[in-house]
């Protein structure tokens, strides 16, 4: 651990991720809050912080997953403590209403820019 | 072999070398989720655009071409148009 500290000037700086999540069309506007709720949980129970999440709505998919052609997406920025991205990453694999999910870590640099404009797509 | 940048055109068009979107921009970081911006890097079938159609420099043509895979894995962008 001390060794990490050293590799990296500055350990004050923490570094920020950012998880995308699809979830099926099946639930509706709540369902899909309290799923992200679930995961925001997660990340602050392991010693991270969870940013509010942006929700893209409702999105036709650019090819098929599972049968679905549309799914809810869902971006969200977080800081993670230790066990965050193990654990975060392991029950999202397990999510049967998760389609798919993208964890990045953002560049230091990074601010918040402008997001796509949300496109919602009600199939 | 040798890359001509701005060199004698060698047959065909007079070579002017654009300087690459990206940097013009001064993007330090090509975002995935910008998936509307991505499509001007993918031919209409959906494959990623070579560096001399793209016009991007090197190191940004190579954050493009992963944007654009991270972006075909969240089904922003099609892996593959019209099967």
């Amino acid at each position: 651990m001390a060794r990490e500290a050293d590799t990296r000037p500055e350990e004050a700086n923490i570094d920020t991720y950012e998880a995308m999540l699809i979830v099926i069309p099946e639930l509706d506007e709540e369902q899909v809050e309290n799923t992200v709720g679930r995961f925001r949980t997660i990340i602050e129970r392991t010693g991270g912080e969870a940013g509010e999440p942006n929700h893209w709505g409702r999105r036709k998919l650019a090819y098929e997953i599972d049968h679905r052609t549309d799914g809810f997406y869902v971006v969200m920025e977080f800081t993670a403590g230790e066990r965050t991205l193990v654990e975060l990453k392991r029950i999202l694999r397990v999510s049967d209403d998760v389609l798919r999910h993208m964890v990045v870590k953002l560049p230091p640099s990074y601010a918040h820019k402008p997001l796509p404009e949300t496109t919602e797509v009600t199939a | 072999m040798g890359r001509r940048r701005n060199g004698p055109p060698r047959g065909g068009r007079p070579t002017k070398s654009k300087p690459c979107v990206f940097c013009k921009e001064k993007v330090a970081y090509v975002d995935y989720k910008d998936y509307n911006m991505l499509r001007r890097f993918i031919s209409d079938r959906g494959k990623v655009r070579a560096r001399r159609v793209t016009g991007l420099c090197p190191q940004h043509q190579r954050e493009a071409a992963s944007a654009i895979k991270r972006a075909r894995e969240m089904a922003l962008l099609p892996y593959v148009v019209g099967r």
